[in-house]
């Protein structure tokens, strides 16, 4: 077992372990915590395939994010007013919800990867923004829905077999997703698809003389970034029982970057390390002082100049992104 | 066609007409038209910022042409997409190296395998461990003498050994037609008799376009030598006459007033 296979063993048994220690300590508002951290870990791992690998800095993630949440707000909204959709009894089935917030976030991540990828670098930044700040405002402006104020939800989603309004089956529902979805993308990253896509990042000009063609993989792999952050939005809601605006703010997306940035780019496993450390320092912070991202810029600063591949860079040394 | 034969042997592997390109006020190719037959090596040689590598781009497709065609085997490909030349049989190295630095120096090559198999857009299999790319990678490690170098990372080969791998890179691509674009640029003395003697055993198995500074290797080498100056060809002929001509002398010799 090499380091980086111990790194990240301990990074999951530590996550497996949670609730117990939850229990150990009784404290309750740990798995809440824990199962917030999560949920971000699942959004900052699919922005790393694009960022990462794809060399693609989309700073519209948020988007998606919050389109996965509002699928799920809507959908229980109706569920509420007793209409179903079709007059379908499963409108309030997880495994319905969550697969359509993943194909509605897909699909909006289609047509906006689409329009982006015709440029690369700073635009490419600036137009993710834009889009995600046009759906920022059409979300504040969906007055049926609660506009600015957002949609609270009544109860989670169903699951057959598990109960997921426990807030512990929830955490542990949350984590396989997340330990399912960081085992799919790297095999995305290992395959030769995957290649490709760090072709681009490493060489776009050797790429393209190969003969690989740009937008089809870089697409591809945007689109299926896209699907995860909606998952991961679709469970945020169903966490917090509430979608807004501000899942979809460009903030958001801001923190997923930094999440990644800490962790370390280009690695998978580092943005679940970055969004622990990214949540932890925030929790820690906040009760301290308001201000708390005058600490947190430092400390970015200190790890972009320092290693390349982030925390999960330094822990586990050399292979890191392989 | 009735004469095919004749025909067949007539046709250039690679014929470029009266191409023009211009950036601004510079025409970096003005009115360009030479063949490279198949088996040829047909050098390039020209003063600095004569325009070879703004020829070789486009006939790569990275830089599309004001006017002018491109035919390779007798197809118009002036317009086509750069990721749809490969495909084609056309290779390229470049002048300084473009290759993949974070990645070995086995991967670099297998990405140019892949390029070539229906397996590009797979997800799901283990690319480093996939025999059918990873094979023929070695091979034309082996073929350039970089084999003991496969598995570090390109950041951590010396310059000419990033020279060696462009070329297995151009090799793996099963092209007909390579564009060498100064493959002896920034190497010493013995890399260079090295590359010109891998360049002879390539002699005759591909349509070859060398863009050299080095006169000496091109005379050495090439069956024909077009003499760029300015953007505009003054001379094409064997090295024997283009080492007579005098128009030739006066631009390497600077006369031109």
């Amino acid at each position: 077992m090499n380091r980086k296979n111990f790194v990240v063993g301990l990074i999951f048994v530590i996550l497996l372990l949670v609730p117990t220690l939850a229990d150990a300590v009784s404290n309750s508002f740990l798995i809440n915590t824990a199962t917030r951290f999560v949920i971000y870990a699942l959004a900052a791992v699919s922005l790393d395939l694009v960022l990462g690998y794809g060399a693609m800095i989309s700073f519209g993630h948020a988007a998606f994010f919050g389109i996965g949440g509002y699928v799920v707000a809507i959908m229980a909204h109706h569920m509420d007013m007793g209409e179903t959709i079709f007059g379908w009894a499963g409108t309030n089935s997880a495994v319905i919800v969550w697969i359509l917030a993943m194909v509605f976030a897909a699909f909006i991540g289609l047509i906006m990867g689409f329009l982006s990828l015709r440029t690369t670098g700073l635009q490419f930044i600036m137009i993710t923004l834009a889009f995600a700040q046009m759906l920022y405002f059409v979300l504040v402006g969906l007055v049926m829905y609660g506009g600015d104020d957002g949609l609270s939800i009544t109860s989670r989603n169903v699951l057959p077999f598990v109960d997921i309004s426990n807030n512990r089956t929830f955490y542990y529902v949350c984590l396989a997703i997340l330990i399912f979805w960081v085992w799919l993308c790297r095999r995305i990253v290992k395959s030769p698809f995957g290649m490709v896509l760090r072709g681009f990042k490493e060489n776009e000009r050797r790429n393209i003389n190969l003969g690989y063609a740009p937008l089809r993989y870089k697409l591809s792999a945007f689109v299926f970034s896209a699907a995860g952050t909606g998952l991961a939005g679709a469970l945020w809601a169903n966490y917090a029982l509430y979608a807004s605006p501000d899942m979809a703010a460009w903030l958001k997306s801001g923190e997923f970057m930094a999440m990644i940035i800490l962790g370390g780019m280009g690695t998978i496993f580092g943005p679940v390390l970055g969004t622990a450390v990214y949540l932890g320092l925030e929790q820690l912070l906040t009760g301290w002082t308001e201000n708390w991202m005058l600490f947190l810029g430092p400390v970015l600063i200190l790890v972009v100049l320092f290693s390349k591949r982030g925390l999960f860079g330094w822990l586990a040394g050399g292979k890191s992104h392989d | 066609m009735t004469d095919t034969l004749s025909g067949s042997t007539q046709t250039p592997k690679l014929e470029i007409l009266n191409l023009k390109k211009s950036f601004g006020a510079l025409a970096a190719t003005n009115d360009v038209s030479l063949t490279v037959r198949a088996g040829e090596i047909h050098g390039l040689i020209g003063p600095n910022g004569a325009g070879k590598t703004t020829l070789i781009s486009q006939i790569s497709g990275e830089l599309i042409p004001d006017s002018g065609q491109i035919f390779l085997d007798g197809v118009d490909i002036t317009r086509l997409p750069a990721y749809e030349r490969a495909a084609v049989g056309l290779a390229r190295s470049f002048q300084i190296s473009q290759l993949y630095n974070d990645l070995t120096v086995e991967d670099n090559v297998a990405m140019a395998v892949q390029a070539q198999t229906n397996k590009r857009f797979n997800f799901w299999r283990e690319a480093r461990k996939d025999p059918s790319l990873r094979e023929p990678a070695r091979r034309a490690l082996d073929q350039v003498g970089l084999l003991d170098r496969a598995g570090l990372r390109v950041s951590e080969l010396a310059h000419g050994e990033k020279r060696q791998l462009e070329l297995a890179i151009a090799l793996s691509l099963k092209a007909s037609v390579l564009l060498l674009d100064e493959p002896m640029a920034g190497l010493g003395a013995e890399e260079s008799r090295l590359m010109k003697n891998f360049l002879q055993d390539l002699k005759g198995k591909y349509a070859i376009l060398l863009v050299e500074h080095d006169m000496d290797i091109v005379f050495a080498l090439a069956d024909r030598v077009t003499v760029l100056v300015y953007g505009t060809p003054i001379f094409t002929g064997t090295p024997a006459e283009v080492r007579e001509n005098e128009a030739v002398r006066d631009a390497y010799l600077g006369r031109e007033d």
